[in-house]
């Protein structure tokens, strides 16, 4: 019997060269910039919402983040066009929010088609999408979102897809394995170990992310950069339901190279964004 | 940097803090089936505790946990490894009572090593208040032990009605809620009021923006204890949680080192 040779083998496997530097360096400095915060006040209720860019704007200066790839809870709880316009007025005048809309099957008209989305994204600051198939009832497939995720690949939009809201596991990889060129980030993956879930992603795709927001284990950013090395971890707060000061001490603090927790406090969000042909 | 306190400046400058040793009161140890962990044995944990400036990890080691068979002797060995830094509970499971009191023997023959009791009722799928752990309940009281207990939300093994009842039987043991009955907050902050010898334990609640802000208002901050089920969870992760929640160093210093020293200072 043959051994069939997979779809993505120009993919396989990602390599990465370590840089040799001591460890635990004096630098305090490090300038965040988090991919995973939303704002509005959810259906279901959070402690502490942040119903307006000012809100999430306020806690971001007392927790020292810089920037933020934001998007509104209405995208999810009511839907996605109402809440992509809400958010495009409410970061509208704040230059250190980025926006993250979400998208709808192309094959009804309540949504726009990709060449009108990607001009409307670029009005409104917008640079990344999410999916939320299970809520919002469809599949996380080709044949359902073909035409905006061809559109992603080419222009390198990145997508997240949140376990928590409706991207499961063997969605994600069937996804992949149709469009092993799609820039994503795994997101809300829980924190009861998940690295048996997204590392073969790692292994088998090179555009893929992780968004450390769940990602609590000890020794895991560790463990990860000397496997894969900085270039896939994105900082992501997890705000407002999550406190955004307990991924930025576990970066501040990871026994890794000083330029590498930069890279992944918020320099690769930075490039996958400055990536991005809008 | 997180915040501009001085507990803030000195954990993210130096990541641990000499005025401020961090106790954590809910650590495990070993591999377990559904986890990967980088850093699972004794070793490895305390170069994490010691980068976080954790004095002391009091844990119950998984194979105590899980298995029967290999039971307590990987957790007496991790202790006598690093007297100064690690103790550990005494795990007991409902599922093989015969076993029950062999095992709280080891608390005797062991008093170097075990400080208190560990009912994981989730996972044994054994109710708390199940007859079969009446003699760890009644040793843990006369000799007014530590006990920890995994307790969660609507959980009927261990779930804030089930912890009232072994709270309105014991009340001379230090009973530390694990994860604070995760999810059933007000529940969790009522059973502190009524009980003044049960604790908000903190594992996995410090991912949960809001919660602590509602404990220090509602319960005090003399009634929280900090745990990391480390080597779940990265220490510097919960630490870092609790300088961004909304409270102030001195019920940071509480939560961190005063309550547990507190607790640690009756000798089992």
């Amino acid at each position: 019997m043959v051994t069939p040779e997979p779809l993505c083998y120009h993919h396989l496997p990602v390599t990465v060269a370590r840089k040799e530097t001591p460890l635990g360096s004096a630098e305090t400095e490090l300038a965040f910039f988090d991919a995973n915060a939303f704002i509005g006040r959810p259906v279901q209720g959070v402690a502490r919402p942040a119903a307006t860019a000012d809100d999430l704007l306020a806690e971001m200066d007392r927790n020292g983040i810089d920037r933020a790839l934001v998007w509104h809870i209405a995208q999810h709880d009511l839907a996605p066009v109402v809440g992509n316009r809400m958010l495009a007025e409410q970061i509208g005048p704040h230059d250190r929010l980025v926006g993250c809309w979400t998208i709808l099957p192309s094959c009804l008209p309540e949504f726009p088609k990709p060449d009108d989305l990607v001009a409307q994204m670029k009005d409104a600051r917008v640079r990344a999408l999410r999916v939320f198939p299970e809520p919002h009832h469809y599949l996380l497939r080709r044949e359902v979102l073909g035409p905006v995720l061809w559109t992603m690949v080419e222009r390198r939009i990145p997508l997240i897809l949140s376990n928590a809201r409706g991207s499961g596991w063997p969605a994600i990889y069937d996804l992949l394995d149709d469009l092993p060129d799609l820039v994503c980030v795994t997101s809300d993956y829980g924190c009861w170990g998940a690295d048996r879930w997204f590392r073969p992603l790692l292994d088998h795709y090179e555009h893929v992310y992780v968004d450390l927001a769940d990602y609590l284990l000890d020794g895991g950013i560790e463990a990860l950069v000397a496997d894969y090395g900085p270039e896939r971890l994105l900082y992501g707060s997890g705000f407002p339901v999550q406190y955004p000061g307990g991924m930025m001490m576990t970066i501040r603090h990871a026994e890794i190279d000083p330029a590498d927790r930069q890279a992944i406090a918020a320099g690769n969000l930075d490039r996958v964004l400055g990536e991005v042909q809008l | 940097m997180i915040g501009s306190s001085p507990l803030a400046e000195a954990f993210w400058r130096d990541g641990r803090c000499a005025d401020c040793p961090v106790y954590d009161m809910h650590g495990h140890m070993g591999v377990w089936h559904s986890i990967y962990f980088p850093r699972p044995e004794a070793v490895d944990m305390v170069r994490s505790m010691d980068s976080a400036g954790v004095k002391m990890l009091i844990f119950a080691h998984h194979a105590s946990l899980f298995s029967p068979d290999v039971g307590h002797g990987p957790a007496i060995e991790a202790v006598r490894q690093f007297p100064d830094r690690l103790r550990a509970y005494l795990p007991v499971n409902g599922v093989y009572p015969e076993q029950i009191e062999t095992d709280l023997a080891l608390i005797d023959r062991h008093p170097d090593v075990f400080v208190g009791i560990k009912f994981l009722c989730d996972y044994h799928q054994v109710p708390m208040t199940d007859d079969r752990y009446r003699p760890a309940w009644e040793l843990a009281d006369e000799r007014r032990l530590l006990v920890l207990a995994h307790t969660w939300e609507e959980s009927k093994y261990d779930g804030p009605d089930v912890i009232r009842k072994i709270a309105e039987r014991y009340a001379n043991l230090s009973l530390l809620m694990g994860h604070s009955c995760h999810g059933a907050w007000d529940q969790a902050v009522q059973l502190t009021r009524d009980f003044g010898n049960l604790y908000l334990e903190l594992t996995a609640v410090l991912d949960n923006r809001g919660v602590i802000e509602q404990f220090v208002e509602q319960a005090g901050a003399d009634r929280m204890l900090f745990g990391t089920d480390l080597p779940w969870f990265d220490p510097h992760h919960g630490i870092g949680a609790l300088l961004s929640a909304d409270i102030t160093d001195e019920d940071r210093h509480q939560i961190l080192h005063r309550n547990a020293e507190r607790l640690l200072a009756n000798p089992v």
